[in-house]
């Protein structure tokens, strides 16, 4: 079984990386950073004694991205993949400048997309494998605070819908996580409504749940609820709060 | 986490190496592991605390050597899950394993037989060290000497410790075996001491101090010592513990009092000699990860810890003028401990040879006065008092029972004249 973890070296991607690696997964890890990226293979390598390829790619470059996967070696192939990136601005209120926007969405979805792309001929031809979406509470419902950013998740919660329909008579399953306020470098520091969940129990979450058809979860649980409420407020409500 | 000292102060938690570089960049700064010293070591009013944590891979062993490398944000009971998973550990370690590998290099702790085992530094074989004006700098004892000296036991103040190289040890034998061994006196502990570092792995006294009337420094000897195969796998379990400063100090009130010492030492010496027989290697090592209720009960107002390295010939009357200097202060004494020390002196490392005592009070106005007044005694008897425990340690105790106090501060300035890594503890100590 070979994984690839989009998005490796913080956060959830290093948590996920390490579920994976503990299952005995053999590893390809991407991220921008080749100095977290070799940190985190050696302990991967010296923990677990599992196999890792790393690669740093610049997910604002899906072209680059797509001509560094075709590097990769075909052997074993990748059977999973997951995408726990996301990249966000402060100042993403609608005005961004159209480099930052386009880095935003190509970071969030495109590099995503291009990645699947890549590697879905051959999970169809062997009808096995996982695609493992990592989506955010913020696509819920636009709002002021992270517009290109809630618009680029939105659109990667329609792109996996579609992924799991393409896929629903094919061995490969398709999971998707939209996922509450995290522990990680995104939120540290940040004053926020709800309560941080720690990254290691959504990777183990997610390592429990490759090779099942799940669709789209919220997690942790209590975020229904918000998702609920976030989406029922009236609009007359809705238009005068600040968050 | 004593309770002795807050601060504001701003907090960064790099997670990637590009952050690291930014959260120091040419503003004061200190590194911060578990947060888990009594003294303000990673923290100050003016300085950013980096949070180095996430920085916790293991990045590379050798079963031939026992040599694993791994980053400074690694806690010690991570470290020991893997290395025992192998049939390695490291012999000199701090109480609680929550403390990360940085920290405890920082701190240079000692460990239980420092005597023969000497402190974390022995177990130090490099490390890298990441200072904004200087970038990653490697050192070791063959490679950039001076500054490797200045930061094993440096408190931090020479950079962020980004990773190191320790030498583990093959684990000595399958079975773990403690003896407890009664003693009426502190001054008979010291004897007991002396005469089985040299034959066991793990050595050290617990003495009841609390009524200076009675049976002052009555207590016991426990010493454990390894048999059976070396190098043979264990079962690595370790409670998973949450311990912080902000838990330790949840009780609004201090419960301390000294017929609660009475109860707690009571009940403590039935537990030690319960405890008698085979033992685990994480119970043996860990015992503060099992005094965190106790630590718990000084509430918000907290304690002081107080350690000293006395000289084996000044040992028996210190304890004699400790004794009278409870009975005129008042305090209540809640703990006192003693180990075995052996080592020469160097900048501001805490050790020496002699017999190291500590002890904790509960913190109140009484408990200032009677510190106060350690102190002078500590000097008069020669003794070395420890940095990182004692968070009110006055500069000038630190200036005078340390001879390479000077020699320290000139090496931090030449090394950084701007001095960008500071905290509440190289404030107070004019470092």
């Amino acid at each position: 079984m070979r994984s690839l973890v989009f998005g490796a070296s913080a956060g959830l991607g290093r948590a996920l990386a390490r579920a994976f690696a503990a299952r005995g997964h053999a590893l390809v890890l991407l991220a921008r950073d080749e100095r977290d990226l070799e940190a985190e293979a050696k302990h991967l390598r010296t923990v677990h004694g599992t196999q890792v390829e790393w690669h740093a790619v610049d997910a604002t470059d899906p072209a680059k991205v797509v001509q560094v996967l075709a590097s990769l070696a075909r052997e074993p192939p990748v059977s999973n993949l997951v995408f726990p990136l996301g990249m966000a601005f402060a100042g993403d209120d609608g005005a961004l400048p159209l480099a930052a926007t386009v880095a935003l969405v190509n970071a969030n979805l495109i590099s995503v997309m291009a990645t699947v792309g890549v590697f879905l001929p051959a999970m169809l031809a062997g009808n096995l494998g996982n695609v493992v979406g990592i989506g955010s509470v913020a696509a819920l419902r636009g709002r002021s605070n992270n517009v290109a950013y809630a618009a680029a998740k939105r659109g990667l919660e329609s792109y996996f819908e579609s992924l799991r329909h393409r896929t629903a008579a094919t061995g490969v399953r398709v999971q998707f996580y939209r996922l509450g306020y995290l522990d990680t470098q995104l939120t540290f520091g940040k004053r926020l409504p709800f309560p941080l969940a720690s990254p290691q129990p959504v990777a183990e979450r997610v390592a429990r749940g490759l090779g099942r058809d799940l669709g789209c979860v919220t997690t942790p649980a209590y975020w229904r609820a918000v998702g609920v409420a976030v989406r029922c407020l009236p609009w007359p409500i809705f238009r005068r709060l600040k968050f | 986490m004593d309770g002795s000292f807050t601060a504001d102060a701003a907090l960064q938690r790099p997670d990637r190496y590009a952050f690291l570089s930014a959260a120091t960049e040419r503003r004061p700064a200190i590194a911060r592991g578990a947060g888990f010293s009594f003294a303000a070591a990673s923290f100050g009013a003016g300085a950013v605390t980096v949070d180095f944590t996430a920085f916790d891979r293991i990045l590379a062993f050798d079963a031939a050597s026992g040599i694993v490398e791994m980053e400074a944000g690694a806690r010690l009971g991570a470290l020991f899950c893997f290395l025992t998973a192998r049939g390695f550990y490291l012999p000199v370690q701090p109480g609680h394993f929550s403390i990360t590998v940085g920290g405890a290099i920082a701190a240079d702790v000692h460990g239980k037989n420092p005597a023969r085992e000497g402190t974390f530094l022995a177990q130090v074989r490099s490390l890298r060290l990441f200072h904004p004006a200087h970038g990653m700098v490697e050192a070791s004892t063959t490679q950039n000497g001076d500054l490797f000296r200045a930061t094993c036991g440096g408190y931090g103040l020479t950079g962020v410790i980004v990773s190191a190289r320790l030498e583990a040890q093959p684990i000595p034998g399958d079975t773990l075996t403690l003896a407890i061994h009664p003693v009426a006196t502190a001054r008979e502990g010291a004897e007991r001491l002396r005469e089985w570092s040299t034959t066991h792995d793990l050595v050290y006294a617990w003495h009841d101090f609390a009524r200076p009337g009675v049976e002052f420094g009555r207590g016991a000897a426990i010493v454990a010592k390894f048999s059976g195969k070396r190098g043979v796998r264990t079962e690595a379990a370790l409670r998973p513990s949450r311990f912080s400063p902000e838990r330790r100090a949840r009780l609004p009130l201090s419960l301390i009092t000294p017929w609660t010492v009475r109860c707690i030492n009571r009940v403590y010496s039935m537990k030690l000699r319960r405890s008698e027989g085979p033992t685990t290697l994480a119970a043996a090592l860990y015992p503060t990860a099992s005094s965190e209720p106790y630590l718990a009960l000084f509430g918000r107002s907290g304690f002081h810890e107080t350690q000293a390295i006395i000289p084996d010939a000044r040992y028996g009357e210190y304890v004699d003028e400790l004794r009278a200097l409870v009975q005129r202060s008042g305090v209540t004494i809640a703990l006192g401990v003693a180990k075995p020390f052996a080592g020469a002196s160097d900048h501001l490392r805490f050790t020496g040879d002699g017999i190291s005592l500590a002890l904790h009070v509960a913190r109140d106005a009484r408990a200032s006065a009677f510190l106060a007044e350690l102190d002078r005694l500590v000097i008069a008897a020669g003794a070395r008092p420890n940095i990182i425990k004692d968070s009110r340690l006055p500069r000038a105790i630190v200036e005078t029972a340390y001879p390479d106090y000077q020699q320290f501060r000139a090496a931090l300035r030449r090394w950084d004249p701007e001095r960008l890594f500071r905290s509440e503890l190289s404030a107070r100590l004019g470092l």
